[in-house]
This record gives structure tokens, C-alpha cells and sequence, in this order.
């Protein structure tokens, strides 16, 4: 009898690990759902999902998104990420067109921006896209990934009526692919310098200080200020490239070369780049900590002096009310020597897109075209969210000048859009987090490591050559 | 059915037929569940190309495999865990199932309850829990503090942050894995410990002459199980650590996940991976019950 027990379990077990392994092997099918279950981890660990991290307070499990078309002719659904945000916009732009259309209505899912790519990566895996939405809201980097390898997921809008000339071009071409259109685009992401004045002052610094200036500049105006008020300049999410990438568009440098290649060893403004960051990180002028709470943590706690960030870390600066009036706004440094350097640059930003599955595209397009693409109300309303637009009309408008309390009474968001319109161009392409990963690990192993630099920068380049050759 | 049949069934052809009749909806239902997947998981492995854009290319992704400094990396890392938590796992476990197991404890139930309850968590929320307890200003880091100790940036380091996904793992599999030994504990008769204490045997004596060996077939068994889990292990991985710093904390199931919804998706190379991890749990496996099983 014991024999038959053990061999009874042995069975047993094998079926186990056996089934284990098919959901192993079904990574494709099965992750999904874990990815979905990470769905605050992925926010936080992730900086990456610039816009979908901004919001991690929010952090608890939405319910099951709705997935599909809506049945009613004149609802469209939508899948977005942030409540406070693009959440807000959409519901709010469909309030708009509503007014002329009678019983229009969008049925938005909070769904994290890392979820609806996994979950489009799924359903076209899957050979099945009656799952996605009419609409959804994508991270301008990795609309490349999707265009080039996936370009069935979107409706093509090159010639549905849009005027694509009213955005910025920079901001187009992150979701144009060959010369056609597959985006709105949404929200900028220029790059701010939000800095505490109380602590500036202590250092005895003004704003004006820290702006238009250079990194080697900045980098000892940084000690002082460590040296009088014992905090960091900045804080980093360690592991996250984001700072890097940021420094690297403002010189309009990227980790990719024209012809699409790899262009990580051998880039002299990267190498730069990660030279001051380390540098500051020995200095104790930048700190790392662990995960995106923190970071955040330590803009509202005081722990640091400043955020350097697309502009959409203001509603995360804002929330600490006790320290209104005590931000201010300014540019980011330039790099020493890089000749097209600047002093701006931009992080995070996304592009509504309209899927293949939409079975309602003329309402889609007009809808569109009536608000993110022709709506002065519309970017009016939703700049209280710190939505910043990148249809040029918006900018113009009365709502831009207005002084805002939190910072200093200064009129922020027509110096962003200011900000907006110097910023270089970058190249994305399907391998830009390949690449963005690589020098992340490449920036951790040299700060945490102690690795050399040169090292790990052909590291980097192998690595993305090696994911490019697959 | 026998009645209709010519020559009819003897009665053993009858309980066989009657085992196979259960024994199908389970066996379809794995089937098409398990191993079809399995099977298109095996074909997609033989395909490259990124997106949906896939073509035949023979065992290329296989060969790839051999080339590729990150799986190498992730695969040490994998058996790294394996080879140290493992066993303090079911070393811990057997431990705690011995004492629990004492009849004369009081509040075994809730001693039992309490060891057993994080293994109820989810696998996201506790390595969440974890990460921000072993963060910079996290408790651990306080409390060392509090010894006059230097904190220590946990996740900085490569070495510390593998430590802290063992920690992690022991405290979320230890209750489970000791759940299987309270139950085979129960199995062996109280008479053969009361001959063993009559007999003048020590508790270490009875421990490793009487239990340990009682319990041969479950401790097999979860070997097996946590050989098999901790290969596929993924959460920790990706909650916890996000694999960093760099990749020295990634398992290779996060590597291959990263492969499908990270980088540019590259299904095939993905795929060929799992196999991989397939076939080395199937070794490991066949290695532990060649040595386990001693019949």
C-alpha cells in the first residue's frame, strides 16, 4: 500500500510540475495575468511609465477593465491610467463634445500604462483584438515598439481629417511611423527644474541661480547647497535611466543612430552624461532610493532640494500643500562642451490612439478632432491637472498666463509650453527600452558596483545588439 | 457497456474500464490546458522574428540561448536561490513540524495558524511589504539603527539583495512546505516513539532514525515542488527587486517575461527559454527521485 502511495505522489507531482511548466512555457499567456496582478509594482518599479508612476498613490487594484466596444452607438470605451490626469481629460473632453452631441459618453477603465501593453501584446499573440477598447491612451516611447511590430492594433489617421500641423512636429513624430499617422498626441512632458527656494536660500541661491546654466556649474552649486542645508540636490530612483535619458535628449543625442543603429558605445555625451552622474552620486549631491514611493516621498518630505522631471511631476509636487510658495520653476542645465547642448528636454508624454478593433471610427475621429485636436476649452480646463498641451492653439490662450500660487505666483505652465518648443527631438524606434534598460543596468552596476564605466558601456551596446539580432 | 459486449468484460477489465471513465475529463482537460500549449510553446520556439512578424528558423533560438550573457546571468541567479534557500527551507519547516507535532504543546493551532498564514498572502503584496521593509529608511534599517548598527542599503548591493529574496522566500514557503510534514507526521504511528523512548533513545535519535526516514516520500515530494517553483520563480523577481541592481537579482523566468512585454517582443527566443527551464526541472526532478527513491 505504501508503494502505491508514494508512487500515487510521485505522479502526482509530476503532473504538477509538468502543468507548472505549461504556464511556464505559455509565458506569452500567462504572464499577462501576473503583469495585470503587478499592476502598482510595475507603475512603481518602472519609471519608465512616466505618467502611469506620477499616480502610484492610487495604487489599488482597479476592477476588471472593460474590455471591447461599447453596444450603444454613441458610447466609445477607452482604456487610460491616471485619475487625476488623463483620466480626467478624457472625461471631461467627452463632456465637451457631449454638449453638441446628445447622449455621447466614453466608458473609461483605469488601466496602468505597462497593463494596456502587455495586454495589446496579448491580444495580438492571441490572434484575438475584439478585446481591446475603442480608444487608448499610449507612452509616446513606446509607440515605435507597437507601430513597427504590431501596426494592426491602430486605425491609421494619416488622412481622416485631422490637422496634424497643429501640433508640434517634434511630438508628432513619436507616433508616425513611414509617414503615417497613428496617434493624437496628448500631453508634453518637457523636462522642468522645480526647486525648493527655502532651501536655495539657505544656500544663499536665488531661482535664477540654477538657470540656463551648465551641469559643471550646477554640480558645485550642488555642494554648497549639501554643505548648508544637508540635502541632496536630487534624488533618483536607483536602477531608473530616466535622468540620464533626460540629459541625453537635451543635448539631442540618442541611443540610437539614424539608420536605426545602436549608438551607445562611442556616444561621448552619454559617456559624459554618466561621468556626472556617478560623480554626483559620489559627491552625495544626488541620492539614490529604492523604488518610485520614495522618490516621491523625498520631494514631499524635504529630503531633497529639487525634482527634476517632466512637467508631469507637478501633481506629485503639489500635493504637499504645507510647501506652497516654496517651489519654483526653471530649466534644466545644459551639458559642458556637447554642441547642440541645450538646457531643455522632455520626459514621459503620451498619444491617444484609436484601435483596429473601434467599430465606431468616424465618431472616434470626430471626437477627437472635436477636443485634443481642436478644443481651446478643453486644454483650458484640464491645464489645472498640469496637463499641458501640444496643440499650439492651446497655448495661446489666457488660461497658460495665469500666475500659479504653489510656485511662487510665477506663470508656470506658459514657461513650460516655452520650455515645450526648444525641446531636441529623439530617436525611439522598437528598441528603445532594450536600450534604455541596458544603460540602466550599465549606471547601476557602475554606482552600486563600483564597475568601470568603459566596460559597461560596451556591455550596454552588446546587450542591445544582441536583442536586435534575435 | 460489458453487457452489450460479445464476450464481456472480467470483473478486473470492469474496475479498470470504470478508473479510465474518471480518469478522462482530468486527463483531457490537461491536455488541452498543458500540454497543447506546451506543444505551440515548443513550435513558437523554433520560430524568430519580433512581434507577430514570426518565420521558421530551426533551432536558432536554441543556439542564441548559449550566446546570451543575461540568461547565463539569470540562470545563475536562479540556482544561487535554489541551492541556498531550498534547503534551509525544508530544513526550517521540518524543524517547526517536529515541534508542532509535540503532544503535549498547547495552542498548536495557532502556533500552526501563524506559520502557516503568509503562505495565504499574495505574491505581489508580500515582496511589495518586503521591499519597502528592507528600504534605505525602511524598518530593518531602523531597527539596526537602533542596535548601533550601520544601516545597509539592501538593495544596492547584488549579494544583500539576493539575501533578502531568500529571506523573503523562506518567510512565504516555509509554513506551506511544513503543512505536508505535519501531515505525514501524523501518519507515523505514536507507538513506534514510545518503543523509541523506552528503548532509551534521545530526541536527536529519534528525530533522524524515526521521522526523518518516515518521512522520506514527503520530504521527495517537496524537494520536488520547491525545485520546481523556485526554477519558475518570477514575483519576487520583478516586486522586489526588480532584478536590479542591474540584473544580478533576476530569475529567468522575469528574463523571459522581459523578452515578451519588455524590450521589443521577441515570442520565439521567449519561448525557447521555457523550454529550457522545461527540461532542466524535468532533470532536476529525475535526479531527485533516482536519489530519493530507494526501492
Amino acid at each position: 500500500m505504501k508503494r502505491k502511495i508514494i508512487s500515487a505522489l510521485l505522479a502526482l507531482t509530476m503532473v504538477i510540475s509538468m502543468t507548472a511548466c505549461g504556464g511556464g512555457s505559455g509565458a506569452d499567456s500567462n504572464s499577462g495575468d501576473t503583469a495585470a496582478d503587478a499592476g502598482a509594482g510595475d507603475a512603481a518599479a518602472d519609471a519608465g511609465s512616466a505618467d502611469a508612476a506620477a499616480d502610484t498613490g492610487s495604487g489599488a487594484e482597479e476592477a476588471a477593465p472593460v474590455e471591447g466596444g461599447s453596444a450603444d452607438e454613441n458610447t466609445l470605451t477607452v482604456w487610460t491610467w491616471d485619475p487625476n490626469f488623463n483620466i480626467y481629460a478624457i472625461q471631461k473632453a467627452a463632456e465637451i463634445y457631449a454638449q453638441d452631441h446628445e447622449g455621447f459618453k466614453v466608458e473609461v477603465s483605469e488601466v496602468q500604462s505597462d497593463d494596456i501593453e502587455t495586454r495589446i501584446t496579448t491580444a495580438v499573440a492571441a490572434g484575438d483584438l475584439s478585446t481591446l477598447p475603442d480608444i487608448f491612451l499610449m507612452q509616446d516611447n513606446s509607440f515605435q515598439k507597437y507601430a513597427t511590430n504590431y501596426p494592426d492594433v491602430f486605425t491609421e489617421l494619416t488622412s481622416v481629417g485631422i490637422d496634424f500641423s497643429q501640433f508640434s512636429a517634434a511630438k508628432v513624430a513619436y507616433s508616425t511611423l513611414d509617414g503615417k499617422n497613428y496617434g493624437i498626441p496628448f500631453d508634453n512632458g518637457a523636462v522642468i527644474n522645480c526647486m525648493r527656494t527655502d532651501y536655495l536660500e539657505q544656500a544663499g541661491y536665488t531661482i535664477d541661480d540654477f538657470t540656463d546654466i551648465t551641469w559643471s556649474d550646477y554640480m558645485e552649486k550642488a555642494k554648497v547647497v549639501l554643505e548648508k542645508t544637508g540635502q541632496p540636490i536630487l534624488t533618483s530612483q536607483a536602477g531608473s535611466p530616466d535622468l540620464i535619458m533626460m540629459m541625453l535628449q537635451s543635448c539631442g543625442s540618442s541611443l540610437f543612430k539614424e539608420d536605426g543603429s545602436v549608438n551607445i558605445d562611442g556616444n561621448a555625451e552619454l559617456k559624459q552624461i554618466m561621468e556626472i552622474y556617478v560623480q554626483m552620486v559620489k559627491d552625495g549631491t544626488l541620492v539614490e532610493v529604492t523604488d518610485w514611493d520614495q522618490y516621491i516621498a523625498s520631494l514631499n518630505n524635504g529630503t531633497t532640494v529639487s525634482a527634476l522631471n517632466g512637467c508631469w511631476i507637478m501633481a506629485s509636487v503639489t500635493v504637499a500643500e504645507d510647501q506652497s510658495g516654496k517651489w519654483a520653476i526653471t530649466n534644466m542645465p545644459k551639458l559642458d562642451g556637447a554642441s547642440n547642448a541645450t538646457n531643455y528636454s522632455n520626459n514621459g508624454g503620451s498619444s491617444w490612439a484609436i484601435s483596429s478593433n473601434c467599430q465606431k471610427v468616424d465618431l472616434a475621429v470626430d471626437f477627437m478632432n472635436s477636443t485634443f485636436a481642436g478644443s481651446n476649452a478643453l486644454y483650458d480646463d484640464v491645464i489645472s491637472k498640469g496637463a499641458l498641451a501640444t496643440w499650439a492653439p492651446a497655448g495661446e490662450s489666457e488660461a497658460y498666463n495665469q500666475p500659479v500660487e504653489f510656485f511662487g505666483n510665477d506663470a508656470i505652465y506658459a514657461k513650460i509650453v516655452e520650455f515645450a518648443t526648444h525641446t531636441p527631438s529623439n530617436i525611439t524606434g522598437a528598441f528603445y527600452y532594450d536600450a534604455r534598460d541596458a544603460v540602466g543596468v550599465a549606471v547601476s552596476n557602475i554606482c552600486q558596483q563600483g564597475a568601470d564605466i568603459d566596460s559597461e558601456i560596451k556591455t550596454a551596446q552588446e546587450t542591445v545588439e544582441f536583442n536586435m539580432g534575435g | 457497456m460489458s453487457g452489450s459486449s460479445k464476450k464481456g468484460f472480467t470483473l478486473q477489465q470492469k474496475h479498470g474500464l470504470t478508473g479510465w471513465v474518471f480518469l478522462t475529463p482530468a486527463v483531457l482537460l490537461i491536455c488541452w490546458t498543458s500540454f497543447y500549449p506546451m506543444i505551440q510553446a515548443f513550435i513558437l520556439s523554433l520560430k524568430t522574428g519580433m512581434g507577430v512578424n514570426l518565420s521558421f528558423s530551426g533551432f536558432s533560438n536554441y543556439a542564441r540561448i548559449l550566446k546570451d550573457p543575461t540568461f547565463k546571468q539569470t540562470l545563475f541567479n536562479t540556482f544561487f536561490y535554489l541551492i541556498i534557500q531550498v534547503p534551509i527551507m525544508l530544513v526550517l519547516a521540518l524543524i517547526l513540524a517536529s515541534l508542532l507535532n509535540n503532544k503535549q504543546l498547547r495552542f498548536k493551532g495557532l502556533f500552526r495558524t501563524c506559520i502557516f498564514l503568509p503562505c495565504a498572502t499574495s505574491l505581489v503584496s508580500y515582496a511589495m511589504i518586503f521591499r519597502s521593509l528592507f528600504a534605505n529608511d525602511g524598518f530593518v534599517n531602523t531597527v539596526l539603527r537602533g542596535f548601533g548598527m550601520n544601516p545597509v542599503m539592501w538593495f544596492a548591493n547584488a549579494w544583500t539583495a539576493r539575501a533578502v529574496i531568500i529571506i523573503a522566500l523562506i518567510w512565504r514557503w516555509t509554513g506551506y512546505n511544513m503543512v505536508f510534514y505535519l501531515s505525514g507526521l501524523q501518519n507515523i504511528e505514536y507507538s513506534v516513539y514510545e518503543a523509541a523512548r523506552i528503548d532509551g533513545a534521545s530526541p536527536m535519535q529519534t528525530f533522524f532514525k524515526i521521522t526523518v526516514p518516515l518521512l522520506k516520500p514527503t520530504i521527495l515530494l517537496t524537494t520536488i515542488t520547491s525545485t520546481n517553483g523556485t526554477l519558475q520563480l518570477f514575483d519576487e523577481s520583478l516586486n522586489l527587486t526588480n532584478g536590479g541592481p542591474g540584473k544580478s537579482t533576476m530569475t529567468m523566468s522575469h528574463y523571459i517575461y522581459n523578452t515578451s512585454f519588455v524590450q521589443s517582443p521577441n515570442f520565439g527566443y521567449a519561448a525557447a527559454m521555457s523550454i529550457i527551464i522545461l527540461i532542466l526541472v524535468a532533470i532536476l526532478a529525475i535526479l531527485q527521485m533516482k536519489v530519493g527513491d530507494e526501492r
